[in-house]
């Protein structure tokens, strides 16, 4: 007579036939027992005499339920294989601490399995087959409500988020006595949307107020936004692709209502991974406008564009960093962050084993929602910890705010003299704060009103500058003022004007293609025959944007003289005047003075 | 000259390809049964920086095996890893002996072809005991081993056994070893399909799908497996 099964049970055998597809199947199928696995997680190796923390023995947990329902031998000789189905809820109970709270899905067992099962995909899908008749840790079903009811995963309101993103606006603007400095929200035409983990929101804001100062100095056209900004995930830890999907969807959706081009994602390795990787899948969205990206990739790309400049010197205390496994094993996000350390950090020591064969935080897979586990994840934290020990680092940096709490607890635990930190956190630290540009004081002696109609005739007035319309407009106006103007498009061809025509007075503007104002610039107060030649820098953006920010960095390191004045865009052609009358009155003979 | 027995001549030809035949058409299915579920396809953009893709990626998984230095399971057990050549060696051997001696029994007729196979399928029956005794006596191996597990071990433990004293073919003086040989190579064939021991059959499908999907991510190939397990001394 067939054993009976309970309601639950006969749900998590129906829903199994629906979810095997065939890289599951595979890997459930491929599997020959030969226990190399064993060694490779870090719970065995933290309760070496518990056979059932081995990564074979838990993944059987669910290969016999595929036996003895999906594969062939399973069905016809099921005890010869070690088929055996479900029956209880108890067996269910079973299965939820085995798939819950013995795995963080961290993956290292795969990457070391001959046969490439991977275990950590089925693992979330045994996750998804408990979720799907409510049995999950308590703190699982309370994240995951959250995430569905209120839009991220710890239940942060609207006006609690927005109100500490004001906060932290207003932190930024007095740290920096500027009150131009901003966190935009949902600011249309934005090329950058940052999305955060709601745990930077509610417990750790400071990483938000540091991402949006580099932005900020960057000059990036950014903006968060007040719907769709929790790019975390728990329908990875859960196993739930519907709420994998939903979640994912909001993130899309508010990016695309804004008009944005990229997603940039904060250090956050399950979400990173959920909105990159899974999200499209889940979600059944294709994005063919708009890229997404790590904020370690925005970071190391504003530095290496000199967006922004660090001094790694700021952070001489020794660091070591820890990848996190959806970072490393399941995105292959390993160097870049190797390299932005580097470069913000001057004292980097690795750890051992790294990169894809690191070891899991043990916060990972959603753990620390799941207190019950809380003991049996800290005693599995050892080798982390002896990891962490190893390496002699005061600072231990990484991008996962899942691996944030992780290593705190475990430091905590193991006593480590260890602080952990963020990408972030380093490079805010790291950052250059550009100086405020120096404005030119145009004196009252010749305010506009009072510029005689012909006050330049005589002179003759350079304009470099790689757009027409501005040489036009600054042509049209010199001109009206009585000078002669000459004109080049480019840094090579403002150079051998000068070289020929010998003009009295030079605009140039920094940002051009090919070679850069400010490289011309340097050129000339190099050269004798030019180093007294006068020049007024005419450039756009706002007064703490990159071109005027790296040119006072740039002529201070070069150790040159400023310009004899210096000028933003849009053009005021009264201050432009006045002012090409003050240098020019300056550095000409007075008898040329008009 | 020696004539062959009817039972080793049907032994060793028409019970080998009814049994070859019969496990084919198993595998056949067995392929069929794997591509009726439906792959997962991947509809983010390829993640991957420039170098990587999921070709490369499932190349490299699928060569895997072939490198040990790149797994920290083998590189911090290289006997295992030796066990798992010698003993795979030797059975790719003694498949490559059951066509040999039936249709081209010259080319291993010779004192050192004979000494060399026996010789490895030696090396293979000692692998395999070791293995054996690992899977009885580590309290991980044994807390995941099932019947067919020890079943199939032992069968190709014996097969090899049996193999040592085939390859001589020496047919004049005993057909028992070939007999014996060639039955149970028969009943290996017809068992396989069922058994673990048909993993080789997933092995291409297993690797080649974690591959690609690592490789689009970027993860595989792996730059410098050894740098990250171990400082340079």
């Amino acid at each position: 007579m067939a054993r009976e099964r309970s309601w639950r049970a006969q749900k998590v055998v129906e829903r199994l036939e629906q979810k095997v597809n065939r890289q599951v199947l595979l890997s459930l199928a491929a599997c020959v027992h030969c226990g190399m696995c064993t060694e490779q997680c870090h719970y065995v190796l933290a309760n070496p005499d518990d056979p059932t923390y081995a990564p074979a023995y838990k993944a059987d947990k669910l290969r016999k339920l595929f036996k003895a329902h999906i594969d062939w031998t399973g069905r016809a000789f099921p005890w010869w294989v070690g088929a055996r189905s479900v029956y209880t809820d108890e067996e269910l109970e079973d299965l939820k601490d085995t798939v819950f709270g013995k795995c963080t899905n961290c993956r290292r067992c795969s990457y070391n399995c001959p046969m490439g099962v991977d275990m950590a995909t089925f693992n979330r899908l045994a996750r998804g087959l408990l979720v799907h008749v409510g049995i999950m840790p308590e703190g699982v079903a309370t994240v995951a409500k959250d995430q569905w009811e209120i839009g991220n995963q710890m239940g942060v309101l609207k006006e609690d988020y927005l109100e500490t993103i004001e906060w932290m606006q207003e932190e930024l603007q007095d740290e920096f006595d500027d009150p131009g400095i901003e966190i935009p929200i949902d600011k249309k035409g934005a090329e950058v949307v940052y999305t955060i983990n709601p745990r930077e929101a509610k417990y750790d804001p400071r990483t938000i107020a540091e991402a949006a100062a580099i932005f900020h100095f960057a000059g990036e056209n950014w903006t968060m936004v007040s719907e769709g900004w929790d790019m975390t995930n728990f329908g990875l830890f859960n196993g739930d692709d519907e709420l994998g999907g939903a979640c994912a969807r909001r993130v899309y959706d508010a990016a695309r209502a804004i008009g944005a081009k990229r997603i940039v994602i904060s250090e956050c390795g399950h979400g990173y991974r959920s909105t990159r990787c899974e999200g499209p899948n889940w979600s059944k969205t294709d994005l063919p406008d708009i890229e997404m990206e790590s904020s370690i990739i925005t970071m190391l790309r504003y530095i290496k564009e000199g967006r922004i400049q660090v001094d790694k010197s700021k952070n001489s205390i020794p660091v070591t960093y820890h990848d996190s496994c959806n970072m490393a094993r399941s995105c292959g996000m390993t160097e870049e962050p190797r390299e932005l350390l580097r470069l913000v950090c001057s004292d980097f020591r690795e750890m051992y084993p790294n990169r894809q064969q690191n070891f899991c935080c043990t916060g990972g897979g959603g753990a620390m929602s799941m207190a019950e586990y809380a003991p049996r994840r800290l005693k599995s934290a050892k080798i982390k910890a002896e990891q962490l020990r190893a390496t002699g680092a005061k600072i231990v940096i990484t991008s996962c705010h899942n691996c944030v709490d992780g290593l705190t607890d475990l430091i905590k635990h193991y006593q480590l003299d260890m602080e952990v930190k963020q990408l972030v956190d380093m490079v805010y630290n790291a950052l250059v704060v550009p100086k405020p540009a120096p404005k030119v004081e145009v004196p009252v002696a010749v305010a506009p009103a009072e510029i005689p109609a012909k006050a330049l005739a005589g002179y003759k007035i350079l304009v470099i500058d790689d757009e027409p319309d501005v040489r036009t407009y600054l042509r049209v106006i010199f001109k009206d003022k009585g000078a002669e103007v000459l004109e080049a498009p480019d840094a090579n061809q403002g150079w051998r004007q000068i070289r020929d025509q010998k003009p009295d007075l030079v605009t140039l503007d920094l940002v051009m293609p090919h070679k850069t104002g400010e490289k011309l610039y340097w050129e000339l107060r190099k050269d004798e025959r030019y180093k007294d030649l006068p020049i007024v820098i005419i450039t756009g953006y706002g007064k703490t944007d990159k071109p005027t920010v790296r040119f006072h960095e740039f002529i201070a390191e070069k150790g040159i003289p400023e310009p004899n004045a210096f000028l933003e865009k849009p053009i005021d052609p009264d201050k432009v005047i006045a002012t090409a009358i003050q240098v020019l009155s300056a550095g000409i003979p007075t008898d040329r003075v008009h | 000259m020696y004539e062959t027995s009817p039972l080793l001549h049907f032994a060793e030809d028409t019970l080998q390809i009814a049994a070859l035949s019969f496990m084919a058409i198993v595998y056949a299915l067995k392929i069929r049964w794997i591509l009726k579920f439906p792959a997962a396809k991947e509809r983010q953009k390829p993640t991957a920086p420039p170098g990587r893709d999921g070709r490369k990626g499932a190349l490299y998984s699928l060569a895997a095996i072939a490198m040990p230095w790149a797994m920290a399971s083998y590189r911090e057990r290289p006997l295992r890893y030796i066990q798992f050549a010698v003993f795979h060696l030797a059975v790719a051997a003694s498949i490559l002996m059951s066509f040999l001696i039936p249709y081209a029994p010259e080319t291993i007729a010779s004192p050192a072809a004979v000494g060399l196979l026996q010789a490895i399928f030696a090396a293979g029956i000692l692998m395999g005991l070791m293995r054996l005794w690992r899977r009885l006596a580590d309290p991980h191996v044994r807390a995941i081993s099932t019947p067919d597990d020890y079943f199939s071990l032992a069968l190709l433990i014996v097969w090899l056994g049996a193999s040592i004293a085939a390859a001589p073919n020496a047919r004049e003086v005993s057909e028992t070893p070939l007999l014996v040989y060639f039955f149970l190579t028969a009943f290996f064939l017809v068992y396989v399909p069922f058994s673990k021991i048909s993993h080789y059959i997933y092995y291409p499908f297993s690797r080649y799908y974690l591959g690609k999907t690592l490789g689009r991510r970027g993860a595989y190939p792996l730059a410098d497996p050894a740098a990250m397990l171990k400082p340079e001394s």
